[in-house]
């Protein structure tokens, strides 16, 4: 049987050593590479399409989760985290297991055997879109978001972001230089968005307050919202409730 | 609450005094008013308002009693006026029953009984009156000093909880990072293992232990921020390096315990967490009019992208900054050219 590829991304050693001296004992894995971040993490996994990867979560440039959100083919993940469990409870799904550090090799090694049963098995991994909606509150807020255009993954700051939009399972973030598809659902965006900044105007928009110029009347009932960018977006009962509550007019 | 007579000296004293005084003038307004019975008048007054005193003083209890937990006034009132007939028409008997004692074969004490009657019972009512208006003055005033005393109590309660909730945050990341890394060293160098565990007992102890009111000194922290530098370098390696330039004179300079831990944490949380680069803390300090003034900068990834911290860190050491001198310190903070500076000012003077 074909051993199974596995990749660590972690950024400190000697919570790498541990993985990799745990792994050394088990036949069936092999560890074709080891990531100290999670863009290097990132391509890495792309080139080498491994079959497991032990996925930290606090990492520099990009984290576990972000990771995850824009992996195109996904592996096995066991996440390893010192103190996210929170955060991580949505995502369990998603990912194999979850494993807190420091861990005992016993509790490793059950989380190993549960990735490969898995992926001798065959089963898919289950779309995010519907689990990544499921981020609880205590998560940390949104101040960034990841996406990827071809193979180059970009951050967008959330103070960049101007309006998102509904498109089918995606959404496209439309931001200063330009926008960018994510699959993501509006209902994430409406809760996680900073709510002082932005206002849901219609089932398929929210917007960025500051970026509104003006609103004018449209057919009878209702309104659209004119961006200062000149675009115009269509506001619906609800959202021109919405508006009227954000701008008390 | 306690007597006010008879738990103090000098009141105790001065009580008597009070009442020797009364009595002398009655016996003395006896003699001109009723002159025949000077004997008789002198021993009366003596003894009379003796017994009267003696019954004031006993009164403190039914008082005290009344007040506690009575909320009606009328009930209160009530209480005191029954008390006050009680302790007259006692007082009256008493001393009806003893002079005679005391004076014998007095022939015509029925009739300076008779002709002062009247005005013993106006006496004795005002005589309560007044001993009602002291204990329920002093007790006021004790129920407004123990009320002081109880709110000062409690805000230096509040304020030292508040110090140390301020103080007691140590990061969980820090913590269970820290012992994974022992974890894996106990496998591969335990030798280091061990020492990481001493140096992170060490640290733990000094930040666990102290009190928030004895300042340390600068030397001490310095030490402890050392034991966190070196465990935090055994997590991240060569990502991190350090440098101090402390001007001789600031070690012995008192200032709050774990003060710079938090600024130290907050260079990592954003510098080497976030980065792939080496980061380089650089701790200046000097003494600067009355003032040393610490200065820690670091490098940090300034991309707009980068994730930002909610503040709790840097707003935690102004808020104890402000517990511990009030407005005599300060803490500013910049950010350019991917150079992260906070500049800490603490009295000099503080021993």
């Amino acid at each position: 049987m074909a051993k199974i590829r596995t990749i660590i991304v972690e950024d400190e050693a000697p919570a790498r050593d541990i993985i990799r001296h745990y792994l050394k004992e088990l036949e069936d894995i092999e560890v074709v590479a080891e990531c100290a971040d999670g863009f290097s993490g990132l391509k890495t996994i792309s080139a080498l399409k491994p079959d497991l990867v032990f996925l930290d979560i606090q990492m520099p440039r990009l984290t576990g989760v972000e990771m995850l959100e824009v992996m195109t083919e996904k592996p096995a993940i066991i996440f390893t985290t010192a103190f996210d469990q929170f955060a991580l409870k949505a995502f369990e799904l998603n990912a194999v297991d979850y494993i807190l550090k420091p861990f005992p090799k016993r509790r490793f090694i059950e989380a190993v055997n549960k990735a490969v049963e898995k992926i001798r098995s065959g089963t898919e991994n289950k779309e995010p879109a519907e689990l990544l909606a499921k981020k609880p509150e205590s998560a940390a807020p949104v101040n960034r978001i990841v996406v990827r255009k071809g193979s180059a993954i970009n951050l967008i700051p959330v103070e960049q972001v101007k309006y998102v939009e509904a498109q089918d399972d995606y959404v496209m973030i439309h931001h200063s230089s330009g926008k960018a598809l994510k699959q993501q659902t509006m209902k994430f965006y409406e809760e996680n968005l900073p709510s002082k900044d932005f206002v849901r105007i219609h089932r398929s928009f929210i917007v960025r307050v500051q970026e509104i110029n003006r609103i004018e009347p449209y057919e009878k009932d209702n309104h659209v919202a004119v961006l200062k960018s000149g675009e115009k977006l269509p506001v619906s009962r609800a959202g021109y409730k919405h508006l009227k509550e954000e701008l008390s007019f | 609450m306690k007597h006010p007579v008879l738990e103090n000296r000098v009141r105790f004293v001065v009580w008597w005094l009070v009442w020797l005084f009364v009595a002398l003038g009655q016996a003395l307004l006896f003699y001109f008013a009723y002159g025949t019975f000077l004997n008789i008048s002198i021993v009366d007054s003596l003894l009379s308002l003796l017994i009267y005193s003696g019954i004031a003083l006993s009164l403190w209890y039914p008082f005290n009693f009344f007040n506690t937990g009575q909320t009606k006034y009328l009930t209160i009132l009530m209480n005191l006026v029954l008390t006050g007939a009680i302790s007259i028409a006692s007082w009256i008997m008493i001393t009806r029953f003893i002079i005679p004692l005391i004076l014998p074969g007095q022939q015509n004490f029925d009739e300076y009984w008779t002709a002062t009657f009247p005005y013993r019972i106006g006496t004795g009512v005002f005589i309560y009156g007044l001993i009602i208006l002291t204990y329920y003055l002093f007790m006021s005033l004790t129920n407004l000093s123990e009320k002081k005393s109880r709110e000062a109590k409690l805000e230096s309660l509040v304020k030292e909880t508040e110090l140390k909730m301020l103080r007691s945050q140590i990061n969980p990341h820090f913590l269970f990072n820290s012992l994974n890394s022992v974890s894996s060293l106990t496998i591969t160098d335990p030798d280091k293992a061990r020492d990481m565990v001493i140096k992170l007992s060490e640290f733990m102890r000094y930040a666990l232990s102290k009190k928030d009111e004895q300042p340390v000194t600068l030397r001490s922290e310095l030490e402890n921020l050392r034991l966190y530098l070196d465990i935090e370098k055994v997590r991240f390696g060569d990502r991190l390096s350090t440098e101090e330039k402390i001007e001789e004179k600031c070690f012995d300079v008192k200032m709050p315990v774990m003060m710079l831990q938090p600024l130290y944490e907050n260079a990592i949380k954003h510098g080497v967490y976030e980065s792939t680069e080496i980061v380089r803390i650089i701790t200046s300090v000097k003494l600067i009019d009355g003032y040393m003034e610490i200065i820690i900068s670091n490098n940090y990834d300034p991309a707009p992208e980068a994730r930002k911290g909610t503040g709790t860190g840097l707003k935690n050491v102004v808020r104890r900054l402000e517990l511990f001198y009030g407005n005599k310190s300060y803490m500013k903070t910049s950010g350019e050219n991917g150079i992260f500076t906070v500049s800490l000012y603490i009295p000099a003077d503080c021993k």
